[in-house]
């Protein structure tokens, strides 16, 4: 017999109290829910899973509220472990495997329900952003569960699931997930809550106008558009299942590029550990991107040029006590940079701009997708109705998620922000991050000012300054 | 046709022989280097011997308009000019705000180019009807305010006369003279009031009511609402400038260890004192009424009043905040009555104030420790502290009083230099710094360094003003990294805004953005703000060309003085001193940054690139 396993690992016990913390910081648990669970081997060498208390706030956990199992006895120990340990157990089993979460993601709920009477067979979710798209696939499955909290049949479902898709959700509860590590867990659950809100968000502006756009039409299409070619289930729009079908058909369409695969490799890396100001500038850039949510945990990227090379944060949206990884980089290409850190050389290339940031607002991401009643195709530029966002910049420009790169750095030259349709938003700071920080979380703002005109009725055409039209 | 914004006139005129010639403004030269500051140097550089005596008839003034002078733009109201400066050797580009430079536009001209020397004394008066070189032998010894009263006297209501005059410091050659207009507001840094003293030039007066076309009037009046938004929205530009004027900014400075205190020995007040000279004590015990340049909303002007010894209430304007640290501070005086009286002296005799408290310093550094002596003092003792000097010794350099009159003319470097101690002026390019510390801020030491016109926080980048946005444009201030591409941004930024014809204080509350809108309006061109960044980057290199051919040897001169890499200040809790081999690393990017070689010079295919003709060997 293993002994008992509560004795506080520092390291494991700040990993999960900062993972706990952040998890409550994005909304994606109540103060009680969710679970997070990890492979460990103690001193000893021995196999262990380490895993939060049952019950535990996962905001604020404390030292004992880690229960450190072996496999086999998974109810040993004075703190109970978490209600769903055998779901983590198995999850765990799954091979690569080595952490595994659990979250109350409220947006990819809400965006999940349905009316149908049980037993359920929900539709798998199909993202409509790239993140979520490309990291957590095509289609998430949906599970309904008589008993959806910790039962064996949710024990045996989940882990099949996870074998082959890194996130699943339990119908009206939350999702699980699998990972290389419990950041990645994280990450995943993030995306996932994050699709969904992008999704209800898409929703929302469609339905919002959907009288208008019926009026605006001929009478045949009025009648295509009403009859769609299947039945859909109730709650969900035909013009949202029209663009999931196109992106599901041909994604490299839809979206700017595919993003790079969670790294894992590089977690605690930092290049520039004398610079503690620029330091400090990253970290408190990347915290605001996460508690604003500007974009997804360890999403977006972010960068300060020097002369010949770039200080880099690959997984920009970064809590404080997560952080991420800080690289120095030269500033000329190389053969393995990826597209997102191609794009950055090539701005900084074309430009005098000394800090850039590429954030996923969702917000702007939705938006981006909107069209104007009476019209065919998304809008191409974001229009700010509020007093502050149509001073500061009178038009955001959205490009279309394939275009020429040159015109991006164009754009940001001129409006130091683009939203790009399927491809997140990309600010340019002329000294600082600080000051590209403040695009990203202005045009959520703008977005956000949009979206609840749209919902409150009111014809946006009729609220944006004329001079705008004109710029 | 003139491009909108353009009357499309460049008018020259050669004091030696009175010969005046109107020709054809150059749409490529617009197109190239925009206006003012850019403009300017461009005339300039294409007239000039790199090697002219400055105060020799061989050196060239030009005075440049920009194409948003004669609009609406807020702030957009200013004058450049560009000499070769008898204080530095170098260029000297100075800008000044109010009335002037937007009268000069209202003439008809872009653009005026004046050399040669006139054997008598003279002014230029100049408006649409007439060009004239009349007598000034009447004026010569006159004061600012003198001198601006009489070429002033005779403006009909909706005309006005506006003057542009030197005092007797210009006539004097003091090496720091300024030209003045409305009597306070000057072309400062680096002598220009000498060179017109050189040339017999007393000042120029204009009137005229010329107007220029606006290309896209929608576009443009886009940008001036943005813009006038933005000012009216941040604290600097909206409340701040207004109700305290520059001075204002003493107490922030201090607040981030950047207040220079005994010739840039330390940065440590006592707040007490400190108090006694801020924009809050000169808002409570001096100020009349605050004023504005033309077409200013932000309003800095201080109109103040000082009740003296004798009973008489003078007054005058300021002082500003560098005059105030420069003359205060820096001396260790924190006595506003002294301050102010000296300020006003030195405004009403046309000298720059920060060359002149920085020599001053310097001379109570040297004094202190002898290298300076009682003989060539006159017997005063010139110690720190000794706010009682200071009017006497305005006099004294403004003249060129012999003795140390003449010592002090000739501002500080030349003056340690000749106590055996030059490392004790602190200056770059003998131009003296400002009151901004550069150990409390890499990039604001690295501006001072790189300054075309030596050190000036306004030519070299404002980076201290980084501190002031809230935090929205705030850079690491101890960032060898950062710092470069920061500074020659700032730079950018200050090329721009001095060839755009607006104030450096609109940078509290925006960057270009609006002023490409405004441009791009008025003139009907795409005046990007990628493109706007290409023409800083040539006029910077033109500038820097310049100074080469003038003999610019940049391993010796685009450093700080020894004293900044041995004595440190305390900083964020830290010792804080540039290294020389900071400085050098940090220099060496910079060079990179703007596409320089390693050795501080454009390389011939970057001036290709950037359309730029050196002269020939």
């Amino acid at each position: 017999m293993a002994p008992y396993k509560w004795q506080a690992s520092e390291d494991i016990f700040r990993l999960f109290h900062s993972i706990g913390h952040a998890s409550l910081l994005y909304d994606i648990q109540d103060s009680h829910s969710g679970n997070m669970a990890m492979r460990w081997k103690n001193a000893q060498g021995e196999e262990m899973i380490v895993i939060t208390a049952t019950g535990s706030q996962k905001g604020d956990l404390e030292p004992n509220h880690l229960c450190y199992l072996s496999p086999g006895e998974t109810d040993f120990g004075y703190y109970k472990a978490s209600s769903e340990t055998d779901i983590h157990v198995n999850i765990l089993s799954l091979p690569g495997a080595q952490a595994s979460m659990h979250a109350h993601v409220k947006e990819l709920i809400m965006a999940t329900l349905d009316d149908q009477p049980a037993p359920k067979t929900p539709l798998p979710f199909v993202p409509v952003d790239p993140l979520a798209f490309y990291h957590l696939g095509p289609e998430i499955p949906v599970d309904w569960f008589a008993v959806p909290s910790g039962s064996p049949e949710m024990a045996k479902t989940i882990p099949a699931r996870l074998a082959d898709h890194p996130l699943t959700i339990i119908y009206g509860h939350g999702a699980m997930t699998r990972g290389r590590t419990l950041k990645e867990t994280f990450f995943n659950l993030c995306l996932a809550n994050n699709a969904g809100y992008i999704v209800r968000l898409i929703e929302r502006q469609i339905r919002s106008t959907r009288a208008k756009r019926q009026a605006l039409k001929t009478p045949e299409k009025q009648e295509k558009n009403l009859v769609p070619e299947a039945p859909l289930p109730v709650g969900q729009s035909p013009e949202l299942e029209e663009l999931r079908s196109k992106i599901k058909a041909a994604p490299e369409s839809h979206f700017h590029f595919r993003p790079t695969p969670y790294n894992t490799d590089i977690e605690n890396r930092c290049d520039f550990p004398e610079e503690d100001e620029i330091l400090k500038e990253f970290r408190k850039t990347g915290n605001r991107l996460f508690e604003s949510r500007l974009s997804p945990f360890h999403t977006g990227s972010m960068s300060v040029r020097g002369v010949d090379y770039l200080l880099y944060a690959p997984q920009a949206s970064m809590p404080y006590e997560v952080g991420g990884p800080l690289l120095k980089l030269p500033l000329a290409p190389n053969p393995g940079d990826d597209t997102e850190l191609l794009l950055h050389k090539k701005i900084y290339a074309e430009s005098d701009f000394q800090a850039l940031i590429h954030a996923y607002v969702p917000e702007a991401e939705a938006h981006a997708h909107f069209i104007y009643p009476g019209e065919e195709t998304p809008i191409e530029k974001i229009i700010p109705v509020d007093a502050e966002g149509s001073f500061m910049y009178l038009v955001i420009p959205v490009l279309p998620p394939k275009f020429d790169e040159a015109r991006l750095v164009s754009l940001l030259h001129d409006y130091r922000v683009v939203v790009v349709r399927g491809g997140g938003v990309w600010a340019a700071g002329g000294l600082s991050l600080s000051e590209a920080l403040h695009h990203p979380s202005s045009v959520r703002e703008i977005c956000l000012y949009r979206l609840a005109a749209l919902e409150r009725g009111l014809d946006l055409r009729k609220m944006e300054p004329e001079k705008a039209k004109k710029w | 046709m003139a491009i909108p914004g353009y009357h499309g006139r460049v008018l020259e005129i050669n004091l030696t022989t009175g010969n005046i010639k109107v020709e054809a403004l150059d749409a490529q030269d617009v197109l190239l280097y925009l206006g003012g500051r850019g403009l300017a140097t461009k005339l300039f550089y294409d007239r000039i011997e790199p090697s002219a005596d400055p105060l020799g008839p061989d050196n060239v003034i030009v005075i440049a308009s920009s194409p948003l002078v004669g609009s609406q733009a807020p702030t957009a109201a200013r004058g450049h000019m560009v000499y070769k400066s008898p204080l530095t050797g170098y260029i000297g580009t100075s800008n000044s705000g109010g009335t002037w430079g937007h009268t000069f536009k209202a003439t008809g001209y872009d653009a005026l180019i004046i050399r040669g020397r006139a054997s008598h004394p003279v002014f230029i008066d100049l408006s649409p009807e007439k060009i004239e070189i009349l007598d000034a032998s009447h004026l010569w010894g006159k004061n600012v305010p003198e001198s601006t009263d009489s070429l002033t006297a005779g403006s009909t209501p909706g005309n006005l006369y506006r003057a542009l005059v030197i005092g007797p410091a210009g006539e004097n050659l003091v090496k720091y003279a300024v030209v003045a207009n409305d009597k306070n507001r000057v072309y400062g840094r680096g002598g220009p009031g000498a060179v017109f003293g050189s040339k017999n030039l007393k000042g120029i007066r204009v009137r005229g009511r010329e107007k220029i076309t606006i290309a896209d009037e929608a576009r443009y009046r886009s940008g001036v609402d943005q813009a006038i938004y933005l000012l009216k929205q941040a604290p600097i530009t909206k409340r701040l400038m207004r109700e305290l004027g520059t001075a204002g900014l003493i107490l922030l400075i201090n607040v981030i260890n950047m207040l220079p205190h005994r010739n840039f020995l330390d940065v440590n007040h006592d707040e007490e004192k400190l108090e006694r000279i801020s924009g809050e004590a000169i808002a409570r015990g001096y100020l009349e009424k605050a004023g504005s340049c033309y077409l200013c909303p932000i309003g800095c002007q201080r109109h103040t009043a000082v009740k003296t010894a004798d009973g008489r209430v003078r007054r005058g304007e300021g002082p500003e905040y560098e005059t105030t640290v420069l003359m205060g501070p820096v001396c260790d005086v924190y006595d506003l009555y002294y301050i102010i009286q000296a300020n006003y002296l030195a405004n009403e005799l046309g000298l720059d104030t920060v060359t002149f408290g920085g020599t001053v310093a310097c001379a109570m550094e040297l004094f202190e420790k002898g290298y300076l002596t009682p003989e060539q003092t006159d017997g005063l003792e010139i110690k720190f502290g000794r706010g009682d000097l200071l009017e006497k010794l305005v006099d004294l350099a403004a003249y060129r009083r012999p003795g140390l009159g003449s010592l002090l003319a000739e501002g500080s470097y030349r003056l340690a230099a000749a106590c055996g101690h030059p490392e004790l002026a602190m200056q770059v390019k003998k131009l003296e710094i400002p009151g901004y510390d550069p150990r409390a801020s890499y990039a604001q030491a690295l501006g001072y360094m790189t300054s075309p016109t030596g050190a000036c926080h306004l030519r070299g980048g404002y980076a201290v003003s980084l501190a002031f946005f809230g935090g929205t444009k705030e850079i690491p201030r101890f960032s060898l990294l950062q710092s470069p591409i920061a500074i020659r941004n700032m730079q950018n930024t200050g090329i721009l805004q001095d060839s755009l014809g607006v104030c450096r204080f609109t940078g509290f509350s925006f960057a270009i953005e609006p002023w490409a809108r405004i441009v791009s309006g008025i003139t009907g061109y795409d005046f990007s703000t990628a493109h706007l960044e290409e023409i800083a980057n040539r006029i910077a290199a033109l500038e820097r060309l310049f100074n080469l051919e003038a003999g610019l040897k940049p391993e010796e001169e685009d450093v700080l003085p020894s004293r900044f890499s041995e004595i440190p200040i305390m900083s964020e809790g830290k010792p804080r001193a540039i290294s020389r081999e900071n400085m050098i690393q940090m220099r060496r990017d910079y060079y990179r940054a703007r596409g320089w070689n390693d050795d501080g010079r454009p390389g011939e295919s970057y001036l290709r690139e950037m359309k730029i003709e050196p002269k020939k060997a």
